[in-house]
């Protein structure tokens, strides 16, 4: 396991994704926002815990280098009469709510039906022999011929030495992502830009990678070109299910960041230190979760974890009773750590009806009886220490009110301290209670983002008002920022919000963040 | 190992869907948990203390996932097992054939390992004959065969699961002393040889 070890130190050596360790000791003391990165609220004070990015482009800068020599598909041409299988002729106005995952599969859907094209996200993947491996909806037997459609039109344009990127049809968008031997394709009725969705495929990519490792994905299909990889990931498709719905709904995704447990920082220090007591020879990262809310992570010096990985472990725990019934032990590639081989995770409930779950990462495939022995110690630790009745008292209310900060006009918003990776936001408000009302409230977050991240022309900030809510997004380089108001609010108001909001963030940071990250 | 004492290994094997978790989830929790499947990830771990006699027995119970990803992780679960409960679903021809095939795996690499063969889900048999793929005597059959117990259980009611996990211990508990005594020669035969390999090798 030493090569592991080796790979995460030298990635995080060559500089590109090490965490800006700079200005750190000049924080500021002064309320006033720090703009520059590591002096905003809620930056960590000693180091990161993530190998964390410039947010998503991190996450897309390998397709982007490939722009250059790709045509991009715009107009549908001689492949219009193919699509009109997989999008329909007419734009149907109907909204169909993502069914909630983790409920019975709508596999049974009949895949030549209205309903089943007028969903709003399809997600399908392929292997390059053209053989279904997954589609979002309806089953892949009966998709075979129009995952064959898509093969061919992803061979097609590489024939001609080209890349296929994505076709846009009447209010649909198709998009590809070729990630040898998969190919993922989206056909999305939304208008999020392509290279939001792009990164919906690349997250679904990574979801198959960490079952399976890239090594073996390899492997298998250099030796049976036309292997139903259905097979190994029987049973796993709740989990991209899951992580499909997320990508609607989490923040922490569309932010490339993660949110934390509000916690006094006493506390949190408390359960931090208890965990890092708890070590082991073979324990790269233990990681505490209440719900999709971190409590803590302590990681092995210089190992770094990405937010990717991590979210891929918040989907993990969150889409599965599994780890209730006694102590989980499973293989887990993380592929942004290392896409060759698997760590091993121990995945247990600290107490049999409580939300936190204690995740310890081993490189150690037998090591599962030391990593219990882990968990007994850190439990022990803590049931002596009154943090953990804090934390318990904690885990009851995960969430804040919007009404705290005391902005009258503000109805929600998500800050993102870039230079820790960690991101806070208080619950919804009432006027967002249903599930579509949340849902649309996160589209708009994702339109303001996309603006923000624009590949050519990024914005550093964005005012819009409408019908139903005004909105501001701003980015600097220290932080991201996008709050919502209700629509009577004006541009002056929702600008003085900005300091103000900031100001109540630095006063809250020992509590919204982890401000002190610990290593074995 | 300090966290908890676990006198004996018994691994759950057997096709996806059968319903291992179900059959430890009865017994542990005396439980059934109705709702969608969920599929077993990796493998989850649970000890469990028994009586038999007068004397406790914890079982350290491993319920492996079916699927076939995890197929090459399964040796590090049922490695020095005491006891495999091998599953089928009695209404799954396949589920046997599956069956065999760990049956098969256990003989070649675990020779001290106590193989049970086990049945799910007959009470859906019982609700309707015509479910049943599996005759009675033929898995009896292949039981004898093997040298294996026989089991048929529904983790929905409960029928025959204690007794099944009970077996396990009683049977462990009457091996154990043979064991213990072979062992103890064993391992003194065995130090004397690794001490002599270690020499030799050194003076190489």
């Amino acid at each position: 396991m030493d090569g592991v070890a080796q790979r995460g130190a030298a990635s995080w050596e060559n500089g590109t994704l090490a965490p800006v360790d700079r200005l750190r000791t000049e924080r500021a003391d002064s309320p006033t926002p720090g703009l520059v990165e590591g002096t905003e609220p809620g930056a960590g004070q000693k180091s990161a815990m993530f190998i964390h990015a410039q947010s998503f482009e991190d996450l897309t800068a390998a397709a982007e280098q490939e722009v250059g020599r790709e045509a991009e598909l715009d107009q549908p041409g001689e492949c219009g009469e193919d699509l009109k299988v997989l999008v329909g002729e007419q734009a149907i106005e109907e909204q169909h709510n993502s069914d909630i995952a983790s409920e019975s599969r709508p596999k049974e859907e009949d895949v030549s039906s209205e309903t089943w094209r007028s969903h709003r996200k399809h997600v399908f993947v392929l292997s390059e022999a053209g053989k279904p491996i997954y589609s979002r909806y309806g089953t892949e037997e009966a998709l075979s011929s129009t995952m064959g459609v898509m093969m061919a039109l992803v061979s097609f344009v590489e024939a001609e030495k080209n890349i296929i990127r994505s076709i846009h049809a009447d209010g649909c968008k198709v998009v590809f992502l070729a990630k040898s031997p998969l190919v993922l394709v989206g056909v999305y009725r939304t208008c999020q830009s392509d290279k939001e969705l792009l990164r919906e495929l690349q997250y679904i990519y990574y979801q198959i990678v960490s079952l399976l490792t890239l090594t073996q994905l390899n492997h298998i299909f250099k030796h049976k070109q036309n292997y139903d990889l259905r097979r190994l990931l029987a049973g796993s498709e709740y989990l991209t299910d899951n992580l499909l719905h997320r990508l609607d709904r989490d923040p922490g995704l569309l932010l490339s960041a993660v949110t934390c447990l509000p916690l006094a920082s006493s506390a949190r220090d408390v359960v931090s230190s208890s965990l890092q007591a708890a070590k082991s020879k073979s324990l790269v990262f233990s990681i505490l979760l209440a719900g999709d809310c971190l409590v803590t992570l302590v990681r092995k010096k210089d190992q770094f974890l990405h937010h990717i990985d991590l979210h891929l472990v918040f989907n993990l725990v969150g889409s599965s009773s599994s780890f209730r019934e006694g102590e989980g032990w499973t293989p887990i590639c993380l592929p942004k750590f290392n896409t060759a081989g698997f760590f091993h995770a121990h995945i247990s409930y600290l107490e049999p009806a409580s939300k936190l779950c204690l995740i310890l990462v081993s490189t150690d495939r037998e090591d599962f009886f030391n990593m219990s022995d882990c968990k007994q110690r850190f439990l022990e630790r803590l049931n002596k220490r009154s943090a953990y009745q804090a934390l318990k008292e904690a885990v009851k209310c995960p969430s804040y009110s919007v009404e705290q900060v005391g902005i009258p006009e503000l109805r929600h918003f998500l800050y993102k301290s870039k230079s820790s990776g960690l991101y806070t936001s208080p619950e919804f408000p009432a006027v967002y209670q249903s599930d579509e009302e949340q849902e649309r409230l996160m589209g708009l977050y994702q339109d303001l983002h996309s603006h923000l991240h624009h590949p050519t022309r990024p914005l550093r900030s964005f005012y819009r008002c409408s019908e139903t809510e005004n909105l501001l997004a701003w980015v600097t380089s220290g932080f991201e920022l996008y709050l919502c108001f209700s629509p009577l609010g004006t541009k002056a108001l929702a600008v003085s919000a900005v300091n103000k909001l900031l100001k109540w963030i630095r006063k809250e940071e020992d509590r919204l963040f982890i401000l002190s990250p610990l290593t074995y | 190992m300090s966290a908890m004492r676990v006198d004996a290994k018994v691994v759950m094997l057997g096709k996806e869907s059968v319903g291992k978790t179900s059959l430890v989830e009865r017994y542990v929790h005396h439980r059934f948990l109705v709702g969608p499947y969920q599929n077993t990830i990796g493998a989850a771990f649970v000890a469990k203390p028994i009586q038999v006699g007068e004397k406790v027995i914890t079982l350290g119970i491993w319920d492996t996932a079916g699927s076939e990803r995890y197929e090459a992780m399964s040796r590090i679960y049922y490695r020095g097992a005491r006891a495999a409960i091998v599953c089928y679903d009695l209404t799954d021809s396949s589920s046997f054939q599956r069956a065999r095939f760990w049956v098969m795996e256990l003989q070649n690499c675990e020779e001290h390992c106590k193989i049970y063969l086990c049945a799910t889900k007959n009470d859906l048999v019982e609700g309707d004959r015509s479910l049943r793929q599996i005759d009675y005597h033929d898995a009896q059959d292949f039981a004898e065969e093997i040298g294996a117990q026989h089991f048929e259980t529904s983790s929905k009611t409960g029928n025959n699961v204690d007794e099944l996990f009970q077996k396990v211990a009683e049977d462990y508990n009457s091996t154990a002393f043979q064991y213990m005594t072979a062992e103890e020669t064993g391992v003194d035969l065995g130090q004397k040889k690794d001490s002599y390999f270690y020499s030799c090798c050194h003076n190489n």
